[in-house]
């Protein structure tokens, strides 16, 4: 039981500190750091597939409403939890189904940079593609993408060592 | 028939996916139509008020700032009502009621921005009324719920205002391409154009959403390729879209005598 509380707090917390913090956070215009994804990259392996989709639908669609993106959230949000799995068993020993939960203790680091970081850039490559919608700006969208996935992807890992560390003391 | 279920159930997974995507780009496609009101929108009433709350807080940061400002404002508007009416709205005056509104939520720096304000329909607020402050133009009223709404502004692809030079009559329409919320991009101004860096840009009167008049920017770098028509013009943006505050939403009383008429034409 208190494996899902703690998984409800984590998606209200990063809900809150994506909308109230890191929606207002603009540096350079360039860069848009997404750190809600962490709430599906740590779901365990263990749920159903499925539910682990409607989780990431839920979970985009309240960043989309808070954030006036009309369905780029959503889309991009479902597209990593279907990839999740596959993502998962690429960087884990034996297949990624045995874990109990993702987090660095259980991957190692490297692992968990792999994993997270891949992650990361499919979902903002599809983010900054879907909101751009055309093709002609090609190489602009794709500096987004990648330099927010930077920043995304170092705030992530600040929050998930921060999170391992108070748990071991 | 068994064989399809089986099938269905063995890569149900996929059909979930692709269920869950097509709602998603559904919603996305959806919101390209201009007109079309959204229910999954910042106006929701209890996202607004999550983000007015929040907005409450952090405004006693800038009491002080703000107070000046509007110190300011107010003594220039009081000037104003002891000069004698210029020329355009002579005739005009009583049309447009300005409504005043704040902003709960900004962005400046995605490709397409959208604000929140905290005035609504109850306010008198309605789809397309335009959005401006006394520096110059913030955008276009998109949503409306009963208390919010939902601001397109001029740093979003969707976004077009109609635009003339001060000095001349001439005129075409300024979009945005995604880069720096410091400038736009003007288009179609015809290569015999008189034009020179520092000219005034402001909205004017073939809209029905906006006054005359209101400032948008200067030029500030312009170019024309040989082969081209028409001239690529850069202009710096009057208003500063990472520090507005308090907006007017601006009510144009005789907009739907001006559409019906207009709307005469096409028969």
């Amino acid at each position: 039981m208190s494996k899902l509380i703690q998984h409800i707090v984590r998606f209200i917390t990063l809900v809150a500190v994506q909308v109230l913090i890191l929606n207002n956070v603009q540096i350079s215009g360039y860069l848009n750091p997404y750190v809600y994804i962490l709430f599906i990259m740590l779901l365990p392996p263990k749920l159903p597939k499925a539910f682990v989709l409607v989780l990431a639908f839920v979970m985009g669609f309240t960043i989309d409403i808070f954030s006036d993106s009309y369905g780029i959230h959503t889309a991009a949000s479902v597209l990593l939890a279907y990839v999740r799995p596959g993502i998962l068993s690429l960087v884990s020993v034996k297949g990624g189904e045995d874990l109990e939960d993702i987090s660095i203790k259980q991957l190692r680091l490297g692992r968990f940079f792999t994993y997270s970081g891949i992650l990361c850039f499919i979902h903002h490559f599809t983010l900054f593609y879907l909101e751009a919608f055309r093709l002609n700006e090609f190489l602009d969208t794709f500096t987004r993408a990648l330099f927010s996935t930077a920043i995304s992807l170092l705030l992530i890992l600040m929050i998930e060592s921060l999170r391992s560390n108070s748990k071991t003391t | 028939m068994r064989n399809l279920f089986a099938f269905l159930f063995r890569h149900h997974v996929f059909f979930v996916f692709i269920l869950l995507e097509i709602i998603a780009v559904g919603m996305l496609i959806q919101s390209h139509h201009y007109q079309a009101s959204r229910f999954a929108s910042s106006s929701n009433a209890w996202s607004g008020q999550v983000l007015e709350h929040f907005r409450n807080s952090t405004d006693y940061f800038s009491l002080k700032k703000m107070n000046h400002l509007l110190a300011e404002e107010n003594a220039l508007l009081k000037n104003r009502t002891l000069e004698p009416a210029t020329q355009i709205s002579a005739i005009k005056k009583g049309q447009y009621q300005y409504i005043s509104a704040k902003i709960i939520k900004n962005s400046y720096n995605k490709r397409n921005n959208y604000l929140t304000i905290n005035k609504g329909s109850v306010h008198g607020i309605e789809n397309g009324m335009g959005v401006c402050v006394n520096d110059g133009v913030i955008g276009i009223v998109r949503d409306v719920t009963q208390h919010y709404a939902t601001v397109m502004s001029v740093l979003n692809k969707n976004t077009v205002i109609s635009t003339r030079f001060a000095k001349s009559n001439y005129f075409g329409e300024l979009l945005w391409d995604g880069k720096s919320h410091h400038f736009a991009q003007l288009h179609s101004i015809e290569k015999y154009v008189d034009v020179s860096i520092g000219d005034s840009l402001i909205t004017n009167s073939f809209s029905s959403i906006f006054p005359e008049g209101i400032p948008l920017g200067t030029v500030n770098r312009f170019q024309r390729d040989e082969t081209e028509n028409f001239y690529a013009i850069e202009v710096d943006l009057s208003v500063d879209f990472s520090n507005i505050d308090y907006v007017y939403v601006i009510k144009d009383l005789l907009k739907k005598e001006r559409l019906k008429l207009e709307s005469k034409q096409g028969e």
